[in-house]
């Protein structure tokens, strides 16, 4: 019986690792891994939920895919939101960054406030900026009325706007992500760099070329990568903002999946959307995760 | 000394024009939530609540906020105090121990790629799993989904936080005899418990602002949670812009007083793919 007894314990103490491993892995492959199988098994079946049909139709969904406009158009909006929302979070944040990188009174309470936008949740951002938006009683139209710039524009109506007005509220929200991460770039040049710069004679224009640029370029490349991925995904901001219209003006390639698979019931389409849509960030992504795993391997 | 003090003066101007930036939208959710109807429906809006209501908060527990509070509460916690045990657990297998075949570096590669996937592309397969199992329409399912965000962000986190454990005081306690469920509960543990309550408050955020899942797995007003109760309340009525402004403000809340506390673990997080 002791004998037992102990044998038992150095089981539990060998495989200990293994065992307390265990809850997560099983939580990852039956919630990620099982999930992503499927999804690219249903996407050859038709399959609807309603009629409860189901069967292997191969490419068809495919096809049937980039030949539908809605679809297309979904991808084309994405790959823009995700483009210009980026780089003008950059762009802002680098400003933002530049300006706190400067010592001034009060910034260390101004830090908090300025990152608040990101904490908030985006359905109450969201209905913040619709009230903001809004054609007749919203604040932004009255401004421009009381400049005289015009009667007013449709922000989330005008199908040349509506896609902006979106970008805009993600610019609002997520600046300070962009912000943060190369401020910490620049706290991390030490400043005999550029004082020995300044002492062998370049400008600031110089130093900030030569120096300040190049060193931080991890951290550019940070906020592009994750900023790419994160606003591929987007969703949460058009449904609530505009609801892919007017039209087809903002929808997106999320949206499209939801509407096929959750309003329609498609799920055999709906999935092999998400098979292309799971590759298009997998490109993105691979770029990140090799950056990654690289700055593990060095330290 | 005069191109100083203009230099001084640039700078505080520039960061008067990005506070209102930033603040100008909050600050105007708070004032809708006080203007009564007629002075937020109006073509000349003013800048302050003139005459100052509170009706739209009293008729907030009409509206059944405290339920909505409440399941975004349960759920939010609840997938947090799962994510947190199940990763702490997996994170210290993986920063101390060695497995065979380089497994370990492929399972964080995978909870990496999961912390990219987009949830929409999962969603389906997720929804034909919850509807098999009985868990469509449950906040226990909807905890269950939320760990596809929690754990692998939990599981990065601590791995950070499991590292800077010396690994002396654990030998120490080894070679004295203690079990390795000892050592993790009685000298782990405690020395990571500040890592732990950080990476617990940034779960409980994602889970509290979460949407799509929210969406696409509850449909029942019982078991909504406040960002689905918003977003209804968005495209149901158009301008009761009152109320839903006291809905936005009073949700918002838990969020801003946690989060002014985390705030120097939060670029840590970001590296870990926060958003």
């Amino acid at each position: 019986m002791k004998r037992f007894v102990s044998r038992a314990i150095l089981f539990h103490e060998r495989y200990f690792h293994f065992i307390i491993l265990l809850p997560s892995l099983i939580i990852i492959i039956i919630l990620t891994l099982y999930p992503l199988i499927n999804v690219l098994y249903l996407s050859f079946y038709h399959y609807s939920y309603i009629t409860g049909t189901k069967y292997y139709v191969g490419l068809a969904n495919f096809i049937r895919i980039f030949n539908d406009r809605y679809f297309l158009k979904g991808l084309e909006n994405t790959l823009n939101f995700s483009i210009f929302a980026t780089f003008f979070e950059l762009l802002a944040g680098f400003g933002l960054a530049l300006l706190f990188n400067i010592r001034f009174r009060g910034k260390k309470y101004l830090l908090p406030v300025v990152i608040l936008p990101m904490m908030l949740s985006t359905m109450v951002i969201c209905a913040t900026w619709r009230a903001m938006y809004h054609y007749e009683y919203g604040i932004i139209n009255y401004i421009f009325r009381y400049l005289g710039i015009g009667d007013g524009v449709k922000w989330l109506m005008d199908r040349n706007i509506a896609m902006w007005s979106v970008i805009m509220v993600d610019i609002w929200q997520l600046t300070p992500f962009a912000f943060l991460i190369i401020l910490a770039g620049l706290q991390s040049i030490p400043d005999e760099l550029h004082e020995a710069a300044r002492v062998d004679g370049a400008g600031a224009a110089q130093v900030f070329r030569h120096i300040t640029l190049p060193l931080l370029k991890p951290h550019i490349l940070m906020v592009v990568l994750l900023r790419t991925i994160d606003t591929l995904k987007i969703f949460d901001k058009v449904y609530a903002l505009t609801g892919g219209g007017p039209g087809t003006a903002t929808v997106t390639m999320s949206y499209y999946i939801y509407r096929e698979g959750f309003t329609y019931f498609n799920l055999g389409r709906a999935s092999a959307a998400s098979v292309i849509m799971f590759v298009v960030v997998a490109i993105v992504s691979s770029l990140y995760i090799g950056y990654v795993i690289r700055g593990q391997a060095r330290g | 000394m005069v191109r100083r003090r203009m230099n001084q003066i640039i700078i505080y101007l520039l960061v008067a024009i990005v506070l209102i930036i930033v603040l100008f939208p909050i600050y105007w959710m708070v004032t809708l939530s006080f203007k009564p109807p007629l002075e937020y429906i109006s073509r000349t809006p003013s800048l302050f609540p003139i005459k100052p209501t509170l009706s739209h908060y009293t008729s907030l527990w009409e509206h059944k906020f405290i339920r909505y509070l409440l399941n975004t509460t349960i759920i939010s916690l609840s997938a947090t105090i799962i994510s947190l045990i199940t990763g702490f657990l997996a994170a210290y297998a993986l920063v101390r121990f060695k497995f065979p075949a380089k497994f370990d570096r492929f399972f964080l590669l995978w909870v990496l790629v999961v912390k990219m996937v987009p949830p929409i592309t999962i969603a389906i397969s997720l929804y034909v799993i919850l509807r098999a199992t009985g868990l469509i329409n449950t906040r226990l399912g909807l905890i269950a989904v939320y760990q596809v965000y929690t754990l692998p962000y939990c599981i990065w986190m601590l791995l950070g936080f499991v590292r800077d454990v010396p690994m002396e005081v654990e030998e120490a306690a080894a070679i004295d005899g203690a079990s390795r469920l000892r050592i993790l509960r009685s000298i782990v543990l405690p020395l990571v418990a500040p890592g732990l309550v950080a990476t617990a408050i940034f779960s409980v955020i994602i889970s509290w602002n979460e949407f799509i899942y929210a969406l696409l797995f509850l449909r029942t007003p019982s078991v909504f949670t406040l960002p689905i109760h918003i977003a209804t309340y968005i495209t149901e009525y158009e301008v009761l812009w009152g109320e839903l402004m006291g809905i936005g403000l009073l949700s918002s809340l838990p969020i801003l007083i946690f989060s002014g506390y985390v705030q120097k673990h939060l670029l840590r997080s970001f590296a870990m793919g926060l958003k």
